[in-house]
C-alpha cells in the first residue's frame, strides 16, 4: 500500500499567521516548537544517538529563554526509558494534559513499549517521540535500529513514521490531537535522524487529515441525548426499585466527576466504581460504595448482585469486574451504558439502553430531562446502608505484626483524601484502592488494565511535576519497587518532595496469595525472603534525607506523620505481615456469589471454604 | 459474466464473513488491520487491497471465518483506527461479489473439446495453451468459481491462483471513495 502520499494540510489562514511562519528551522526545532505550542511544559526522556538533534533543540530552546524560565520546557531524565514513559503517564493521569516522552531508537524505543501499552490499556493520552535511524538505513539492521512502527502499531492508538520531512510539523500537531480526542490514548512518532536534521520552512499551522476519524470525532463532540432517548432512560429508572451506578475511568478522563456526583445525589442512586473509576465519586460520600470487582468491597459486590438496574458510565465490564459475565449483576434486568467508545457497547454485556458520547454532556442531558422525575428508592438505600454496615472492610486488628490495611487506614487519616496517590501492582495496590479515602478525580493513579509492576514510582514523579505543590505519595510494594528502583535517584536529582511508602512483605504477595489458593502453597518464584536488599540504605545512597524502616507497630502513626510532613523526598519502608491477604476476593472466572471474604469481613454466603483450593481458572 | 447473482450469504460457507474496509491509503494500515485478526488467532481466508477512484483511499475486502458477532466486534475495533474511513460487514447485505481464478488444467488432445464445452458453461476463457495444458480464466462469485473448479478437477489441475473476493454494495455508501463522477 505504499503510494505517492499527499496529505492535505488545513487551508492556510490568511488573516493572522504564526509569528514564526516562514522561518527556516531544523526538523528537531520544529518538534520542540510544536510541543511548546501544544502547552507542553515538561518532557521526560533519555537521550541517545538517533535523537541527539532533538535533545540539542530542547537545550537551545531553553537557552534562548534563560530569563523566562516559565516558558522553558523542562527536561526530566529517568534511569530507564520505561521510567520516562510512566512519568509522562503519571503527569497525564494527574493533570489531564498530554504527557510527552522522547527517547532514542532501538533499545530506547523497545523500553518504551511497556508504558505505551499501559497507556493504551488505561486510555491515557501521551505522545512518544522516538529517534529512528536515518531513512536510508531503515530496514538494514542498522546500529540501534528497531521496527518501531511494526511493534508499536498494535499497542498504541496510532503510530507515525515520518518519511517526508515536510510533514513533520503537521505530524507532531496531529499526534496531540489524536492522543487527546475521543477515547484518549498513546500516539508514537518515529522520527528518522536525518528528518530531525533536515532544514525547512516552519508553517506554524496545519494538521494531517484523517477523514473517517475526524468525522467520527465531530459526531462524538456533537453527540447529545435526544428527548426520546432520555425518556427511555427514565422509563427504565421508573421501573427500577434498586438502581446502581457503576462508574469507570471514563468519568475521570471525561472530566465528568462533578456531573456524576450531582446525578447520583439528584436521583439518589448509589455508586460503585471500578479501580480506574476511583475518584470519580468521593469515596467518603454516603452514596459511594467504593470499588467493585475481584477485590472490591464486599458491600459493593453485594449491591451489584442485588441491583435490578445497572447504569454503567465509562466502564467496560473488564474480566476483573465481571469474571463470569453471565452471572454478573444477575438480577439486573435492565442495563444502561454510556461510553465514548462505540466498540465497548455490547462488547461484554448486552445492554438495554446505550449512548455513545462524552459522559459529561450525557449526564447533563439526563439531568435536564429528568428535572421533574421523582422516585423513592429509600428502601434500596436503606438496604445498601445495611450492606455497608454489615460487610464493612476489615482485617486482623489483634495481631502484633503490622497489617498493611492498618498502615493505609492510618495514612488515609493523615492525608484525608487530599493527596495524589500512585501505586505499583499487587496486593498493596488493592489495599490502597480499598483503604484510602479518595475524594477527588485524578488522585489515585494506578496501572489498572496492564497492571505493570514498577508503575508507581515514576508515575509519582510525573504527577509531582504536574503539581509541584501537592502531596504526592507512591504506595508501593517491595517487588514493584525493585522494578524501577533506579528512579529513586530521579526523585532526589530533581528534589521532588515525593513520599515513597514501601509495604515490604518480602515477596510478590499477590502471586503468593494465588499460590496459596490454587497452587498448594508452592511459592514458585514469588518468595523474596532471602533477598539482601536494604531499601533504606538504597534510598540513602540515592540521596533521600528521610529514609526509614518501620518494624514497631506502636510507632506507626507518628512515623507516618513525620514521613508525610517531611519537606522533601521521603522514603519509608514498612515491614508488613507477609501472610496478609487481600479480601474480599472473587476468584478468576467466578461469579460474585462465590466471593470469599476471609476471616475478618462478614460475608453473607456460606461458600467461603468451597472456593478455597478450587482449580485455577483459565481466565486468569 | 453469469446472470444470476445469489445473495452473498447463500454462496458463503458457514460463518464466513465478507468485510469491506475503506482506509486512508498509507503504509502500515493493512498490517494494523490484519493484526486485529491475527491477535485473536483468526486466519484471513482471502484479502484484496487496492486504491479506489480516490487515490488517497484504499479498499480492503477481506474474507474471514468467524462468528458474526465477533466479526462485528472486530469491525468496531477497526473503525476506531484513525486511518479507517468505514468498515462494514457485507455478508448479509445486498452486494455483488466476484473473484478471479487462473487455473492450469491438463488438456490432452482427446479431451480438449469436452473441456472447452464445459468451460463455455462458466464463461471461462482460455488465456493461454501449451500442448499439454490450458490456462483458464474464470470470474464469478464463490459459488460459480467453486462449481467450475469441481468440473475441471477430474481433468487434473496443475496449479491455480485466486485473487480472493472483492465485493461491492449495490447502493452507494455515504462515505464511498469509489463514486466516479457521472
Amino acid at each position: 500500500m505504499k503510494q505517492e502520499r499527499k496529505y492535505e494540510m488545513t487551508a492556510p489562514q490568511e488573516q493572522k499567521s504564526h509569528p514564526l511562519a516562514g522561518r527556516r528551522m531544523t526538523g528537531a526545532e520544529m518538534i520542540i516548537q510544536v510541543l511548546a505550542e501544544e502547552g507542553v511544559d515538561t518532557v521526560f526522556g533519555y537521550t541517545g544517538g538517533a535523537i541527539l538533534p532533538t535533545y540539542d533543540a530542547i537545550f537551545l530552546y531553553n537557552a534562548d529563554r534563560q530569563d523566562r524560565r516559565h516558558e522553558q520546557i523542562q527536561l526530566i531524565v529517568p534511569a530507564n526509558e520505561q521510567g520516562a514513559g510512566f512519568m509522562a503517564a503519571g503527569y497525564a493521569r494527574a493533570s489531564g494534559k498530554v504527557g510527552v516522552f522522547i527517547v532514542t531508537s532501538g533499545p530506547g524505543a523497545t523500553n518504551s513499549l511497556t508504558p505505551i501499552r499501559d497507556c493504551m490499556a488505561d486510555s491515557v493520552p501521551v505522545v512518544l517521540i522516538c529517534g529512528q535511524v536515518a531513512r536510508a538505513a531503515i530496514g538494514t539492521d542498522a546500529f540501534q535500529e528497531a521496527p518501531v512502527f511494526n511493534f508499536m502499531s498494535p499497542c498504541a492508538k496510532h503510530v507515525f513514521l515520518v518519511e517526508e520531512p515536510e510533514e513533520l510539523e503537521a505530524t507532531v500537531r496531529t499526534a496531540f490531537a489524536i492522543a487527546r480526542s475521543g477515547r484518549p490514548g498513546p500516539v508514537v512518532i518515529d522520527v528518522p535522524k536525518d528528518v530531525q536534521n533536515w532544514e525547512g520552512v516552519f508553517r506554524g499551522e496545519g494538521k494531517l487529515h484523517f477523514r473517517g476519524y475526524e468525522q467520527r470525532m465531530l459526531e462524538l463532540s456533537r453527540s447529545r441525548l435526544s428527548e426520546e432517548s432520555c425518556g427511555a432512560f427514565f422509563e427504565l429508572l421508573a421501573r427500577s426499585e434498586r438502581p446502581l451506578i457503576c462508574a469507570g475511568g471514563g468519568i475521570i478522563s471525561g472530566d465528568a466527576a462533578g456531573q456524576l456526583s450531582e446525578f447520583a445525589k439528584r436521583f439518589e442512586i448509589p455508586v460503585v466504581t471500578t479501580l480506574m473509576g476511583i475518584g470519580s465519586m468521593d469515596t467518603t460520600d454516603e452514596l459511594s460504595l467504593h470499588m467493585l470487582g475481584m477485590h472490591g468491597m464486599a458491600y459493593a459486590n453485594y449491591a451489584v448482585m442485588d441491583c435490578d438496574f445497572l447504569i454503567t458510565l465509562g466502564a467496560r465490564f473488564d474480566d476483573r469486574v465481571a469474571g463470569k459475565v453471565q452471572e454478573f449483576a444477575p438480577k439486573a434486568k435492565m442495563l444502561a451504558h454510556i461510553d465514548i467508545d462505540a466498540a465497548e457497547i455490547g462488547k461484554v454485556k448486552t445492554v438495554t439502553w446505550s449512548h455513545v458520547g462524552p459522559a459529561r454532556e450525557a449526564l447533563e442531558d439526563l439531568m435536564r430531562h429528568g428535572e421533574g422525575f421523582r422516585k423513592d428508592f429509600s428502601a434500596w438505600l436503606e438496604h445498601v446502608r445495611d450492606l455497608k454496615r454489615q460487610h464493612a472492610r476489615n482485617y486482623n486488628r489483634e495481631t502484633s505484626t503490622i497489617q498493611p490495611h492498618q498502615v493505609l487506614e492510618c495514612l488515609s487519616g493523615i492525608v484525608k483524601g487530599e493527596a495524589i496517590v500512585t501505586t505499583g501492582v499487587g496486593q498493596h495496590q488493592m489495599w490502597a484502592a480499598q483503604y484510602l479515602d479518595i475524594r477527588h478525580p485524578r488522585s489515585l493513579l494506578t496501572s489498572g488494565s496492564m497492571a505493570t509492576m514498577g508503575f508507581g514510582l515514576p508515575a509519582a514523579i510525573g504527577a509531582q511535576l504536574a503539581f509541584p505543590d501537592r502531596l504526592v505519595i507512591d504506595v508501593d510494594g517491595d517487588g514493584s519497587m525493585r522494578m524501577n528502583l533506579g528512579e529513586l535517584e530521579t526523585v532526589t536529582t530533581y528534589n521532588l518532595p515525593v513520599k515513597v511508602l514501601v509495604l515490604n512483605n518480602r515477596g510478590d504477595g499477590m502471586v503468593r496469595q494465588w499460590q496459596k489458593l490454587y497452587f498448594g502453597n508452592r511459592f514458585s518464584g514469588s518468595d523474596k525472603s532471602l533477598r539482601q536488599k536494604d531499601f533504606v540504605k538504597t534510598a540513602e545512597a540515592d540521596g533521600f534525607r528521610f529514609a526509614r524502616r518501620l518494624t514497631d507497630k506502636s510507632r506507626l502513626e507518628e512515623t507516618l506523620e513525620e514521613f508525610i510532613a517531611f519537606g522533601g523526598p521521603a522514603f519509608l519502608e514498612v515491614m508488613i505481615d507477609p501472610e496478609a491477604c487481600v479480601y474480599p476476593m472473587v476468584g478468576p472466572g467466578m461469579g460474585y456469589k462465590e466471593m470469599i471474604t476471609g476471616d475478618f469481613i462478614v460475608g453473607r454466603n456460606p461458600v467461603d471454604d468451597l472456593s478455597m483450593g478450587a482449580p485455577p481458572s483459565d481466565s486468569f | 459474466m453469469s446472470t444470476i447473482n445469489p445473495p452473498a450469504s447463500q454462496s458463503n460457507s458457514q460463518n464466513t464473513r465478507t468485510l469491506s474496509i475503506l482506509v486512508e491509503n498509507k503504509f502500515g494500515v493493512l498490517s494494523r488491520i490484519t493484526g486485529l485478526f491475527s491477535a485473536r488467532a483468526y486466519n484471513i481466508e482471502s484479502l484484496t487491497v487496492a486504491r479506489t477512484s480516490d487515490p488517497s483511499l484504499s479498499r480492503i475486502t477481506m474474507v474471514v471465518r468467524c462468528e458474526p458477532l465477533l466479526a462485528q466486534q472486530i469491525l468496531r475495533q477497526v473503525e476506531k483506527l484513525p486511518d479507517t474511513v468505514e468498515a462494514v460487514d457485507l455478508t448479509e447485505s445486498n452486494c455483488v461479489e466476484r473473484e478471479l481464478v487462473l487455473v492450469r488444467v491438463k488438456a490432452p488432445e482427446e479431451k480438449r473439446t469436452t473441456l472447452l464445452t464445459e468451460a463455455e458453461i462458466f464463461r471461462a476463457r482460455v488465456v493461454t495453451a501449451t500442448p499439454d495444458n490450458y490456462v483458464f480464466e474464470v470470474t464469478g462469485d464463490s459459488g460459480k468459481v467453486e462449481a467450475f473448479l469441481d468440473v475441471v478437477r477430474p481433468y487434473g489441475i496443475d496449479e491455480m491462483v485466486r485473487t480472493g473476493k472483492v465485493a461491492l454494495h449495490r447502493n452507494l455508501s455515504a462515505k464511498n471513495g469509489d463514486t466516479e463522477p457521472a
